[in-house]
Parts: C-alpha cells; sequence; structure tokens
C-alpha cells in the first residue's frame, strides 16, 4: 500500500468498512484496543480463533479478517469450549455484549469461570439492549429511562467483573472506553494469562441509552462516564451513599490455578494413552 | 501530520474529547454524508501519544511518525512484519 493508512485497517476486512456501529460506539474503539493489544502481547494473528454470539458487539469478528464463528444468542461461550477442547493450541477469543453474556448466557459464563477454561472474553457492557431497540438489560443501572422502562428501572443491575471474580476465573477486570491505555494493558494481561480471562469494558451508547437519559451527543456520554469512573482502591474506601451510579474499574482477580484443557489432555493420555480419551472396543479404527 | 479519512469518520467528535492537547477543531462545512468532520487545527500541540488513533471507532485517525514501523515506506504490505509469518 503506497497510501498511508490506519494502523489497524490491514487486519480488518476492508471491503465491509465503514462498519455499521453507531457514530460514537464504543465497538470499534474496542476492536482498535484489542488489536493494539495482540500486537503488544506479540500473539500469533493466524492462531487467533474469534467466537460471537447475536448483538451490535457480537458483529466485530465480522470485520476483523482471521477465522471466526458467529453462533446462536448467549451460547458463544459453549462453541468456544468445544473449539477449545478440540483444538488446545488455537487462542479463543470471545466478543459478546452484556445482553449476550449476562441474560441469556449468564449460567454459561458462571460455568465456564468455574471450569477455568483457557480462553480469553471479552464483554461490552454499554447498560442497555442496543440491537433491539434499548430495552431494559439485566447491567442497566438503577433508575435510568428505557423502552420498556418508561418510567425508570427499578433492578439493581449485575456487576460482571465481580460475579465472575467469585465465579472462580482467574482474571477478571473492569474498564471504560475512555481510558484507552488501561484497556490496552489489561486486555494484554488477559490474552497472555493461562485460564480463564474476562474484561468487561463500559461502552458509550449514545443511540438508544443516551437519546433517553439526556445525554445526546457522544461527547456529553464520555465526559459524563469519565466523571463517575472510581478506580478500585479509591472505591473501598468510600461508602455505598458515595459509590451511587458510579463505576467501579480496575482487576477484581489475578490468580492462577489448573486449566480445563491441560487437564483434560493429561487425563486422557493416563487413560488411553492418546490425547483423545477414546476407550472402546474399537479402538484400532481410529 | 495527523490524515483522517473522510469516508470512514462517522462524525462522533470523539477525538475532540479524548485528545489531550485539544489538537482537533470542528469544521462548519457539512459534506456530503452530512457529516461534520474534525480536522486538525492546532498540529504544534501534538505531542504524537497515539490516544486518538486507538479512541477512533471508526479506524479514520492515522498519526504519521516516521518511527513507527506501519509508517515504514519500504514496508509495502503496511502490516506488522513479526505477525505476518504465517500469512499466506
Amino acid at each position: 500500500m503506497s497510501e498511508k493508512t490506519n494502523r489497524f485497517l490491514p487486519y480488518m476486512r476492508q471491503d465491509r468498512l465503514p462498519h455499521i456501529f453507531c457514530p460514537g460506539c464504543g465497538n470499534g474503539a474496542v476492536m482498535n484496543a484489542f488489536l493494539e493489544a495482540m500486537e503488544k502481547a506479540e500473539m500469533d494473528f493466524d492462531n487467533i480463533a474469534m467466537v460471537s454470539g447475536i448483538g451490535c458487539s457480537s458483529r466485530i469478528p465480522g470485520y476483523i479478517n482471521c477465522d471466526s464463528l458467529h453462533t446462536t444468542h448467549g451460547r458463544a461461550l459453549t462453541f468456544a469450549t468445544g473449539l477449545k477442547i478440540a483444538n488446545k493450541d488455537l487462542d479463543v477469543v470471545v466478543f459478546s455484549g452484556d445482553g449476550d453474556a449476562a441474560s441469556i448466557g449468564g449460567n454459561h459464563l458462571i460455568h465456564a469461570a468455574r471450569r477455568n477454561l483457557n480462553i480469553t472474553m471479552i464483554c461490552i457492557n454499554n447498560n442497555i439492549y442496543g440491537m433491539t431497540g434499548g430495552q431494559v438489560s439485566p447491567t442497566s443501572p438503577k433508575g435510568i429511562v428505557a423502552t420498556t422502562a418508561p418510567y425508570g428501572n427499578y433492578d439493581t443491575p449485575f456487576k460482571l467483573a465481580e460475579l465472575v471474580a467469585g465465579a472462580g476465573a482467574s482474571y477478571s477486570a473492569r474498564w471504560t472506553t475512555v481510558e484507552m491505555e488501561n484497556l490496552v494493558l489489561s486486555i494484554k494481561t488477559a490474552l497472555k494469562n493461562p485460564g480463564f480471562s474476562f474484561v468487561e469494558v463500559v461502552t458509550l451508547c449514545p443511540t438508544y441509552f443516551g437519546r433517553k437519559n439526556n445525554l445526546k451527543t457522544p461527547t456529553a456520554m464520555a465526559a459524563v462516564m469519565k466523571a463517575n469512573t472510581v478506580f478500585k482502591s479509591a472505591a473501598e474506601r468510600m461508602s455505598e451513599k458515595e459509590l451511587k451510579d458510579k463505576i467501579v474499574v480496575g482487576e477484581f482477580a489475578n490468580k492462577q490455578r489448573d486449566e480445563l484443557s491441560e487437564v483434560l489432555e493429561k487425563f486422557s493420555i493416563e487413560n488411553s494413552g492418546g490425547k483423545t480419551a477414546v476407550n472402546s472396543a474399537y479402538e484400532t479404527e481410529f | 501530520m495527523i490524515i483522517i479519512n473522510e469516508d470512514l469518520c462517522k462524525g462522533c467528535h470523539l477525538c475532540l474529547f479524548m485528545c489531550y492537547k485539544n489538537v482537533y477543531a470542528i469544521s462548519s462545512e457539512i459534506n456530503k454524508k452530512g457529516v461534520q468532520l474534525p480536522f486538525v487545527k492546532f498540529e504544534e500541540r501534538c505531542t504524537k501519544c497515539g490516544t486518538c488513533e486507538v479512541a477512533c471507532p471508526d479506524q479514520a485517525i492515522t498519526v504519521d511518525l516516521p518511527d513507527n514501523w506501519w509508517m515504514d515506506k519500504d514496508n509495502d504490505i503496511n502490516f506488522n512484519p513479526h505477525f505476518a509469518k504465517g500469512r499466506k
């Protein structure tokens, strides 16, 4: 290419650009952050397989020029589990939204964290169901106005990073899209970490979240998000009243333990001698 | 030198918010897509940190630095050679 182009464009399917995300949507920034983190972690781009479910954020693997699976709603982690156990050498990355990961795939999320499978999951949390028209999602903050909550949301939201850390993941963090440097370094750590690595990214949704909550421009949403961000170390010293409507960012878990795909391989070598556990009378045929 | 791709920019103006040194400004004209494009007004303020490049959701901004590998003139594929080993 003689003309000077953006540094992330060579990794992407350029015939599909510009992408369908709304102006100001954080999904494109998370895509950039992932590509930069992949460069910093010195991973092999051809060895990466991306899995996604249904949603705005799950369209990201469609724009990146690598092997990808676009699966059914909420089941991205189950497909990723099969992919990782079938081929242990692949670097599996799961992109999913908050409705995909926390609502319909909530059980898959906590059980993948409990098993500690060696995959990286990036959950893009825009606090609302963006693709279907702005309904209330399990991560919507208390008091926001949405299509299905015209008088305000009464439910308490999920805290995904804490939930996954409590379920036993070996790495769990939460960042926002207005602090790119921390996000890039966190995704880099998550890609290198052996075990289930979860990064929750709180993004802007100016079209459906912002328009109904008097934050009509992306800049206004980003300014409010930046003002409401509190680091974990500072949040420990704050009372619950002060922490209302605040986004606590930081690393919530970072400790390694046994990882599922290696445990399974060791088990099958001990019991059947091969990498696949086959215990059958027709063993010679395999 | 900072290049803004006019075909990719959707006019969210997050580059104005994210830039630490206020390099960008909004133009008064509207292009054929109906977008008020940002433009580089104060280039002498730029410290070349590259935050706008990562934070741009539409991959429209390129910060031209001779030190960066992706700006090397001999590199005709414009691709990090470290990651391109297995690519066919």
